[in-house]
């Protein structure tokens, strides 16, 4: 299958904010598993986000048993957009939702791995969605994008707000199925698991065919695409040497002050066009207001 | 009243004017011919109202804490519960290009077609995202460029904005000799950072591509850069807004806050408060009385441009104030364009040679002279004549006229269309781009007011080469006013406007 049969990613900032705005609560009952004064809540207002969820993509992918699931069980050729959405719409409800809304978003979501299972084509070994070992490298690249991105492009976090991010999204961690005391909870844990995971890496077909399509998605609207250039090519500089190998990417040339502010301006046209959707600016408000209150008491 | 039966004539001609868009003459169709009404009535209550406000004069101003008062409860509603609390709250809102795409969407909030809907409204959308600087961070800005923290600078300080400025906001103050004043604060760190913005040319043009795909982006970069960039110092506002005030103080209509000086600097202007009616509540008066607006409006603009060589360029329908018998004040002076003799004189030309000496050659010599046409362009001036009428339709011929918004939107169209088969070999030279702004401004504010009057004669009187008598009661009190004031300050243009066809070329 070639990228031009694959649906078009027309549609992708509606669909995102679309996702965005549902999953922040209008009068919630509790502060949900991190609440407002987390560092959790700080990153997820960074201009870099969108960034991080590229790069946390790309590193996700390297698994080829995580991305033999995706690829043969997500439908996300049919729909691609909208399993991005899909994806968006759950971390926006674990980040900001009630307890009892991450909850029942995180059971879906548990419910969908149990039939999630197959024979990888690559290794040929058999995988299972619900494997504690594959949810927590999705964790733990999510994790480390955030981080990552935040260094490069956004506003760094200081080392100890940096261990204290870890160790709050172990509670997410737990809500996918991961047992508690396997999520890392620092950095210097995060870091060691991934690399205690380099070994089985590798860009698969399937990862390769996915990423192009993520990279230069194809029916975006020209100027978006022109915008989502500098973005993709933000969160391939953001990856680590190693997995820039394995996805066959170029070196790029190290940042200059210039090229991110370059970025961060594109970053920030993307940020306006998603604010100009409905209910974006007003779901926003309501996470500035939550965490201004958060930080007077 | 009896506004239903005109209403419905607009808006038939409305339709036609949809079906007929972009065609020059549409445009010229678009301006509501009106019968010649006997004067009786209504000219004479506007020539007591003129008279009024004549007598009025320096009276006018009401005591301080009467217009402080005052100033508070028109107050805006603004989101205190968002308000920016650090410079780095305001990056992070205005940052980015956040701020240039705002001031991109109020530019593109008066281009009413040719403009991605989904993209107007995401950039009208921003500009609702702006929340105000807490009382903290203004009342920081204020001791950061006037020394001493505001309740020390002045004698009465209202620490709640009262409105919201583009990059700043105002708030009200009297001062310590007693003058009652609005207090334009900027944003901390907003100069530097939009100013890095407008360097990435490259995003610019992508956005102007996306905001308005048929229009010449060179040309409206070239706007937004200057504009943006002459708006961040607030000095030049100041200078230009006492320079104007200066020349219109005493004018039986026109009023411009004084600007005091002492309390102005690069981040904040200080001037005069004035009361009145904001531009809603205008349109919920009298026709009668919205004509007289009108009337005054276009006075102003043409008198700047042609008696002080400026024209200011911020069209926003809230930088005015009004008051009853045609009295307006102007606001906000951010974007004021000051114009040399030689960029006057070929403008003045075309309007003498298509207006009134009907020479249409000579029209296009001068339209070749100030470079929007090429010279020797293969081009009929019949073609050029009919591709520009619409912008001199009001002042072609006398009779009274009502402007319409469709008159309005389509004036603005045509400035920078490039899809006319004219548009290889036109242009709007660099220094003219400001002069849109005299569509957006002029037309636009005329149009939503459906105002009627003779703009001919009006317009033949602030002619330097024409200089007729007075045409209405309201031109009679401006000709008191003249012969009253002393010299200009400013000479006109440097030009004999007498002169011959022959010497302009």
């Amino acid at each position: 299958m070639t990228a031009d049969a694959f649906a078009t990613a027309s549609g992708l900032v509606e669909r995102t904010a679309a996702a965005f705005v549902s999953g922040v609560p209008d009068d919630p009952a509790d502060d949900g598993f991190f609440g407002p004064g987390s560092v959790t809540w700080r990153l997820g207002r960074d201009l870099a986000g969108t960034v991080a969820g590229l790069r946390a993509l790309l590193m996700q992918s390297l698994h080829p048993l995580a991305m033999a699931g995706v690829d043969e069980h997500s439908g996300w050729r049919e729909d691609p957009v909208g399993r991005l959405a899909a994806t968006g719409a759950y971390v926006t409800i674990v980040t900001y939702g009630e307890r009892a809304a991450a909850e029942r978003a995180a059971a879906r979501v548990r419910r969908i791995h149990t039939h999630v299972r197959g024979t990888d084509p690559v290794t040929g070994q058999p995988y299972a969605a619900d494997d504690p070992a594959l949810l927590l490298w999705v964790h733990a690249a999510l994790v480390d994008a955030g981080l990552a991105t935040a260094e490069l492009l956004g506003t760094p976090l200081s080392a100890a707000d940096a261990d204290r991010y870890v160790a709050e999204m172990v509670a997410a961690a737990v809500l996918v199925g991961i047992p508690e005391p396997m999520a890392p909870d620092s950095v210097a844990a995060l870091d060691a698991y991934i690399t205690s995971v380099r070994p089985v890496l590798q860009a698969s077909p399937a990862a390769r065919e996915s990423m192009a399509y993520l990279l230069d998605p194809p029916g975006l609207d020209e100027d978006i695409a022109e915008i989502w250039q500098d973005i993709r090519d933000a969160a391939v500089l953001a990856l680590p040497a190693w997995a820039r190998e394995l996805h066959g990417f170029a070196d790029p040339p190290p940042i200059t002050p210039e090229r991110r502010t370059e970025i961060r301006q594109a970053l920030g046209v993307l940020d306006a066009v998603q604010l100009g959707e409905p209910g974006v600016l007003e779901a926003r408000q309501r996470i500035t207001l939550r965490m201004r209150s958060a930080v007077r008491s | 009243m009896n506004s239903a039966a005109p209403r419905r004539r607009v808006r038939k001609a409305a339709a036609v004017i949809t079906a007929s868009l972009l065609a020059g003459t549409a445009a010229v169709t678009a301006l509501r011919a009106v019968r010649r009404r006997p004067a009786s009535l209504r000219l004479r209550r506007g020539l007591a109202a003129a008279g009024l406000a004549v007598r009025g004069g320096m009276r006018y101003a009401a005591s301080a804490p009467k217009l402080f008062a005052a100033a508070g409860e028109a107050r805006q509603e603004l989101r205190h519960d968002l308000a920016l609390q650090t410079a780095e709250d305001v990056t992070e809102t205005l940052g980015e290009m956040k701020g240039v795409l705002m001031k991109l969407g109020q530019m593109a909030s008066f281009i009413d077609d040719g403009l991605n809907p989904a993209v107007r409204k995401t950039l009208s959308r921003l500009q609702d995202s702006v929340p105000p600087m807490s009382p903290e961070l203004a009342a920081g800005m204020i001791t950061e460029e006037l020394g001493r923290p505001p309740e020390q600078v002045f004698a009465q300080w209202d620490p709640e904005p009262i409105a919201a400025a583009s990059i700043g906001q105002v708030h009200r103050a009297i001062t310590r000799d007693g003058r009652a004043v609005a207090v334009k604060v900027q944003y901390p760190g907003i100069a530097e950072t939009i100013a890095a913005d407008l360097n990435n040319a490259a995003l610019l043009r992508r956005m102007l591509r996306l905001v308005a795909p048929a229009q010449d982006v060179d040309a409206l970069l070239d706007e937004l850069r200057e504009r943006v960039r002459e708006e961040l110092d607030y000095r030049r506002e100041a200078t230009s807004q006492q320079q104007i005030a200066a020349y219109y103080r005493g004018h039986p209509t026109i009023h411009v806050p004084d600007v005091i000086p002492e309390l102005s600097t690069r981040r904040i202007v200080t001037s005069e408060l004035a009361g009145g009616v904001r531009f809603a509540e205008l349109a919920t008066w009298p026709q009668e009385e919205r004509d007289l607006a009108a009337e005054t409006i276009y006075r102003f603009v043409f008198r700047s441009l042609y008696e002080v060589h400026a024209f200011n360029g911020d069209p926003h329908p809230g930088n005015y104030l009004f008051h009853p018998g045609g009295r307006v004040t102007f606001l906000d002076f951010g974007l004021v364009k000051h114009f040399t003799d030689d960029e006057l004189w070929p403008l003045m030309q075309m309007a003498r040679y298509l207006c009134v000496e009907r020479d249409e050659e000579g029209f296009r010599r001068n339209l070749e002279l100030a470079g929007f046409l090429t010279p020797g362009a293969p081009v009929s001036t019949e073609q050029v004549i009919e591709r520009l009428a619409v912008f001199y339709a009001t002042i072609r011929t006398p009779g009274r006229l009502t402007i319409t918004e469709d008159y309005a939107s389509s004036v603005v169209r045509q400035f920078f269309d490039v899809r006319s088969p004219l548009a290889p070999y036109m242009k709007v030279p660099r220094s003219y781009v400001i002069l849109q702004r005299i569509n957006l401004g002029l037309f636009a504010v005329l149009g939503q007011l459906h105002a009627t009057a003779d703009w001919r004669r009006i317009a033949e009187e602030i002619w330097p080469f024409v200089q007729a008598p007075p045409s209405t009661p309201m031109g009679e009190a401006e000709t008191a006013w003249r012969a009253s004031r002393p010299r200009p300050g400013r000479p006109g243009p440097a030009q004999p406007a007498a002169a011959g066809p022959s010497s302009s070329v």
